[in-house]
């Protein structure tokens, strides 16, 4: 489902490319796939409305940049508004803190708390954590394993049921001889009218530096009451998106973020204390519309627009030197992995062939010196180039004259696959626009 | 409970009735122009609506035809298109996934377009009775677990599975307190080797219920202790072995196998989904995926007190299309309702005919 969501959203862009004028029907159709792709991520019902209201609006209002095609236009509007929506990223310093965990039942607290002492106690800081979970039988044997595995301290007590006598006893203990505390609290959702009062009395003790709040990546629609009222509670000023190695897409996430105006701080992704990862805003809308890196298409693509253009007529025309290939992979040098890159261009059906993409950055770079010891009259035209040429390249750029043959392969290879492209039905257009990105600054 | 939902849906019924009446006084127009509607010969008998195969198209000759004809008026896509949207909306709103929302929208839709409805017919009734068949199709029949363990053979064996953190270990002590008030003999088998503090859990659990728990230490193999579980049923004649396992999910190819080898090992009688009544989108393909790997049986939905929106009890159904066992409302060991569709589409829909 997730593949065929990212597919039609990556279709309606395809089919943006090539105009030259803003169609509405297909910004209609691109903001309805996109709204698709986020409510099926779990993304608040309201927020993806507003959200397609105002692309709509500056997609169709809004000129495109001198230079950016329509596609690129509209694309950018989408990712810049998405980031709008996704919030800052949540500040994690690193000093002595004190973090009050907070969230619903099964949320994964008591896993993130002890995956952010491991984190703290990577960067070097003393690290101790506080077991504030007096209702949840095991919960004290759990975090006290987890935290003996990294020999971190744990206080808790579980035959003591007052979490805030715990929080008292424990958090002078900590305090002088460890940086940073992490409270573990027990799961409660926004209805449980004392334990919302428990928590901010324990948030009244411990005055602590933080209050994140630990969010499961498939909660839906109830993100946004839930965030509001643990906001309203205890101020949450950081959101930890747990199971993120699960299918769910975190759209509930955004919701939190939204209604408690924080950012998201860390993602959970495995079960082993290791797995926390700093919040990555951009791998994340990825993950939420399923399709490639939306922000580095974005910049790719504005920054072949403001370059000056290889001949990509002439290219497409069948004439591709091996001058074009070096700019390409001076190019490509720049931006990535080729595979990486196209996998960002929605190119829809479009087949590279496989050996195009067989080119790795240390053969890449070889690749270059080899060049640089062509004539210029060889890299005009690679035909010339015979056994006593490849010799003297050879030679001159300290390779073997096999290495040289591997060249002239790979531009023989790529100009096939130029031709091949420029004979596909309606490929043509998309193909100027990819030579674009690929062509890099001219001379 | 499922308040939110319930409010909307009632919202929406009325959306509904308005649209289609507006909808008949347009056609009272053409009712006077043409004049000959007290004469219409009976024709056609208006059609009992259980015969909607052969429903005409709701086009403009149609309606007034029927109109005259039949003093009825013929249900337009167009009269309901705004509070399909608006019910559309709603589902979303209320977490029900949205490959799940698409169908029902449809089934509404296909079944209220071209439908006959009498001039005197409430249409609110004719709304009601609608969204009532489609959600009841999606939520199926409930199944009722005291009768299930007596009509089988003892010991009855039930696995619990679902993904980390939906309250499988809590969900099996609720359930085998629900039992034993009932009146069986419970065994727990504590299958979730691999999170910390698990054993403890289901051991502090069952302690508190006075529930014999079968288990090993920690990392241990989960199939040996529930074959061990199912084998102490046995001797000791006890009537339900209730599983615990780990939360795994459901991309984890290895985890899922431990999963298929504990069925093949203990040979459960049901196999009970565990997942989240707050869960978003993502039941829909965890659920999917655990129905397709190990089996689904029957489903828990925990967690039902989080002002809870119901969609998922519709998305989950919908999707492995097996009964709804309980719902977890609570805390407390008695914080579990045994789940029963057409109550809940009653509720939702507001008390019923």
């Amino acid at each position: 489902m997730l593949d065929t969501l990212g597919n039609s959203l990556k279709d309606a862009v395809k089919k943006l490319s090539g105009k030259t004028v803003i169609d509405r029907a297909a910004v209609d159709e691109l903001v309805r796939d996109l709204q698709r792709a986020l409510l099926s991520a779990d993304v608040n019902v309201r927020l993806v409305m507003q959200l397609s209201q105002s692309i709509k609006k500056r997609a169709l209002e809004e000129e495109p940049p001198k230079g950016m095609g329509v596609r690129v236009h509209v694309l950018r509007i989408v990712y810049q508004e998405l980031v709008r929506l996704m919030g800052r990223t949540g500040e994690v310093s690193l000093e002595p803190q004190t973090i009050l965990m907070a969230g619903l039942q099964g949320s994964g607290k008591t896993t993130t708390t002890a995956k952010l002492a491991r984190y703290f106690q990577r960067k070097g800081l003393r690290v101790a954590v506080i077991c504030a979970d007096t209702f949840r039988p095991g919960a004290y044997d759990q975090l006290k394993t987890l935290c003996d595995r990294i020999s971190v301290p744990c206080f808790g007590d579980p035959a003591e049921s007052d979490a805030l006598a715990i929080v008292r006893e424990g958090l002078p203990r900590f305090r002088k001889q460890y940086e940073v505390i992490i409270i573990d609290t027990q799961g409660r959702h926004a209805l449980e009218e004392n334990l919302i009062q428990e928590i901010i009395q324990i948030n009244e003790i411990a005055h602590p530096d933080h209050r994140w709040l630990v969010i499961d990546a498939a909660l839906g629609q109830q993100a946004s009451e839930q965030a509001r009222r643990f906001h309203d509670a205890i101020g949450i000023d950081g959101v930890i998106v747990t199971k993120m190695d699960g299918t769910a897409k975190g759209g509930g996430a955004l919701s939190a973020v939204a209604e408690t105006r924080s950012g998201i701080v860390f993602i959970g992704s495995g079960e082993t204390i290791e797995d926390l990862e700093r919040f990555d805003p951009d791998g994340f809308i990825s993950r939420l519309l399923g399709m490639g890196d939306l922000k580095a298409l974005v910049e790719r693509a504005e920054e072949a627009v403001s370059t000056d253009e290889i001949d990509v007529n002439a290219m497409l025309k069948g004439k591709f030197t091996l001058r074009d290939m070096y700019k390409q992979l001076e190019a490509l040098n720049r931006m990535g992995p080729l595979r990486q890159i196209m996998s960002m261009l929605p190119l829809g059906g479009m087949q590279i062939p496989d050996e195009a993409y067989d080119i790795t950055s240390t053969k890449m770079q070889r690749y270059r010196v080899i060049m640089d010891s062509m004539t210029p009259s060889e890299l005009d035209d690679p035909s010339i180039i015979g056994s006593a040429r490849v010799q003297r390249i050879a030679r001159g750029a300290g390779v073997t004259p096999e290495d040289v043959r591997e060249l002239i392969k790979y531009y023989k290879i790529m100009q096939r696959a130029l031709k091949g492209m420029r004979g596909m039905d309606g490929g043509k257009f998309n193909m100027q626009r990819m030579m674009k990105k690929f062509g890099g600054p001219g001379r | 409970m499922f308040d939110s939902l319930k409010k909307k849906l009632q919202n929406i019924r009325t959306k509904f009735a308005s649209n289609i009446e507006e909808a008949a006084e347009v056609e009272v127009e053409p009712q006077q122009t043409s004049g000959t509607a007290e004469a219409a010969p009976p024709l056609a008998r208006p059609e009992p609506p259980a015969a909607l195969e052969e429903r005409e198209r709701p086009t403009l000759i149609n309606r007034v035809k029927v109109f005259v004809r039949e003093r009825e008026i013929l249900i337009r896509e167009k009269d309901i298109e705004e509070p399909l949207a608006e019910l559309e909306m709603v589902l979303l709103e209320n977490d029900v996934a949205l490959p799940v929302t698409d169908e029902i929208i449809s089934r509404m839709r296909a079944d209220l377009v071209g439908r006959h409805r009498g001039l005197g017919a409430s249409v609110d009734d004719l709304v009601v009775s609608t969204l009532r068949s489609a959600l009841c199709g999606v939520l199926g029949e409930g199944l009722d677990l005291l009768r299930y363990v007596q009509e089988h053979e003892r010991p009855v064996k039930i696995l619990f599975t679902g993904v980390n953190g939906t309250g499988k270990t809590t969900t099996v002590a609720k359930v085998g307190h629900y039992l034993q008030k009932n009146g069986f003999s419970v065994v727990i088998g504590a299958g979730d080797t691999f999170r910390a503090g698990a054993i403890e859990q289901i051991v502090t659990h069952a302690d508190r219920l006075g529930i014999r728990v079968v288990h090993h230490q920690p990392g241990a193999d989960p199939s040996a202790v529930l074959f061990d579980a199912v084998q102490y049923a046995k001797a000791h004649n006890i009537d339900v072995v209730l599983a615990d396992t780990a939360g795994r999910f459901h991309n984890r190819a290895n985890l899922m196998n431990q999963l298929e080898k504990i069925r093949r090992v203990m040979k459960p009688d049901l196999v009970v989904y565990v997942d989240e009544a707050v869960a978003g989108n993502d039941a829909v393909i965890r659920a999917d995926e655990f129905n397709r790997t190990v089996g689904t049986d029957a489903v828990v939905l925990t967690k039902a007190d989080m002002d809870p929106r119901g969609g998922a009890a519709i998305s989950i159904a919908h999707t492995v299309g097996k009964p709804i066992l309980f719902l977890g409302t609570g805390q407390g060991y008695d914080d579990i309702m045994p789940f029963e569709p057409r109550a809940m589409v009653d509720e939702l829909l507001g008390g019923g005919d």
